[in-house]
């Protein structure tokens, strides 16, 4: 019992990443109808970034701080100089940019940092947590870190009026011009968004799972699951579906399938849901009158 | 005399190598209705279009004396244009108030956009009562209503209409060309009116220009236009 208490608290840890990575991936899915696989290496770059500056002697809380603020131009900077710029409307050739996207940036990461794997600290004191050993201070920490970026992001869209905006302009970019938004730039500004969140991700589980440029591969496939779980075009799904693929793939990971196949679950988990659910548990199947 | 509000000259556009506007010209005053009459495909949506930037327009727009013409559409709106498009544009996952909120985004009068919903409520009762309703759900008057109001919260110097009464019920038309009419006297809101419904248009307006293929075959007061024989004949039917 004790056994898989720990397990389960510590699925709860790393699905936080899982949250996190899927909720970058259905904000950019909700803008542009479309699934950016490079999020995982955007977030192993910027980690790369905070690596180097803490190395630089930065102290960590500001390195994290600025590395969000990095990934946020580099996701703005990604839409505005090259998504921008790509007159197709051919789901596969806007696939195959991703795809170029998540090669290079994991080769020029390799490139500049090389492929050796890299300690990257916590910003979270080491020991047992109170005195038991389910959950060390950095799971805890990551937890709420993710709780704390959900929560305003959530606040964000729910209350401002840049995020009505911005949910405006995924909705219907026409009907928003009409109404003076700038279309172009909510769209970069949602990119820069994903990207900050996914940076945070990387930074809370680095430590975890060491750095190296490889680090976010299998992140990003329960990071898919947790967003078809959750349904696609839900962020409350999405960060559900997190917490849920990151207790399943630990819990089947220890009981059923072995540890080695523990991302097969991912991936059943993907074809299951489409299988079964395609909209997701809280994704909506629209109601429109016309 | 100062300059029309809206001066339209030699306007062309079209969709790709399909022209559809040969050279429009037309203008109108500040605090008037003007309609745009014509048969379906004349250029009627499309000299709206083509006004707002949605389609590139060749030709001079000149709002209020200042060219817009190769401008954007979002720094049109914020000259005080706005648009209610073919289709009505809801944003239909948003609630009305959303839909409402969004009409006023680019406006800084934070304490004056509050009032303004009390305003459109008054005008709109239903509005009001499916204010927290996903607006995609309200029935096609009521986008309609939604669409006009949403367009009334940017406090607009100029409302371009496009086919308001489409799809509708000839009551609520009549019950929408009302508040129409009771926004442009009582708030000075000049009203470009692009109508298929001829007749209620012709009511409503002051100045009406005929559209035909594309090019302007007929102008004049609203009621020398309602007496033309050929209006008559081709567009009221009597």
């Amino acid at each position: 019992m004790e056994a898989f208490l720990h397990q389960v608290i510590g699925g709860l840890a790393t699905g936080g990443i899982y949250a996190s990575v899927a909720l970058a991936l259905v904000m950019i899915h909700q803008a542009t109808h479309l699934l950016n696989f490079a999020q995982g290496e955007m977030a192993m770059f910027s980690t790369y970034i905070a690596w180097a500056l803490i190395n630089a002697g930065v102290p960590y809380w500001a390195a994290f701080f600025l590395t969000i603020a990095f990934a946020f131009v580099l996701g703005l900077a990604i839409q505005h100089f090259v998504m921008r710029n790509i007159r197709t409307t051919s789901v596969l050739q806007l696939v195959i940019v991703f795809i170029g996207l998540l090669v290079i940036f994991n080769s020029v990461a390799g490139w500049i940092f090389t492929y050796t794997i890299k300690v990257f600290p916590s910003p979270f004191p080491k020991g047992a947590l109170w005195g038991q050993k389910y959950l060390s201070p950095h799971e805890l920490g990551a937890i709420c870190v993710t709780l704390v970026v959900l929560t305003l992001l959530w606040a964000f869209f729910r209350f401002t009026s840049l995020g009505l905006a911005m949910r405006a302009a995924a909705q219907n970019p026409g009907s928003s011009r009409l109404v003076g938004i700038r279309v172009a730039w909510m769209l970069a500004l949602g990119w820069g968004l994903a990207a900050a969140v996914g940076a945070v991700a990387g930074m809370m589980v680095a430590p975890i799972v060491y750095l190296d440029p490889n680090m976010m591969a299998g992140i990003l496939l329960y990071a898919f699951a947790a967003a078809l779980i959750g349904g696609i075009d839900s962020p409350g799904g999405a960060v559900l579906g997190g917490f849920l693929v990151g207790v399943l793939e630990n819990v089947l990971g220890a009981y059923v399938v072995g540890n080695e196949l523990k991302l097969g679950v991912a991936l059943v988990l993907i074809i299951g849901v489409l299988l079964v659910k395609p909209s997701g548990l809280f994704g909506s199947v629209q109601v429109t009158r016309v | 005399m100062s300059a029309p509000l809206l001066d339209v000259v030699d306007l062309h556009a079209g969709y790709g190598l399909t022209r559809v506007l040969h050279g429009i010209s037309f203008s109108m005053e500040e605090g008037s209705i003007t309609t745009l009459l014509g048969a379906n495909g004349a250029g009627k949506t499309t000299t709206l279009r083509a006004l707002c930037a949605m389609i590139r327009p060749q030709g001079e727009v000149r709002f209020r004396g200042e060219r817009v013409d190769a401008r954007a559409t979002e720094d049109i709106v914020r000259l005080g244009i706005g648009h209610v498009p073919e289709g009505r544009g809801t944003f239909v996952h948003l609630s009305t108030e959303e839909n409402l909120r969004l009409g006023a985004y680019v406006r800084k009068d934070r304490a004056e956009v509050e009032k303004d919903f009390d305003r459109i409520y008054a005008y709109f009762p239903r509005l009001a009562e499916r204010r927290r309703q996903q607006a995609g759900t309200l029935s096609g008057g009521e986008q309609q209503m939604l669409a006009v109001s949403r367009a009334l919260m940017l406090r607009p110097r100029l409302l371009l209409l496009d086919e308001p009464s489409f799809g509708l019920a000839p009551l609520i038309v009549r019950e929408l060309f009302e508040i129409l009419r009771t926004i442009n006297q009582k708030e000075r809101v000049s009203i470009l009116l692009v109508e298929q419904n001829a007749a209620m248009a012709l009511d409503l307006a002051d100045r009406a220009y005929l559209i035909e293929t594309g090019r302007v075959v007929l102008s004049g007061s609203a009621t020398d236009v309602k007496n033309n024989d050929a209006v008559r004949a081709s567009y009221l039917g009597y």
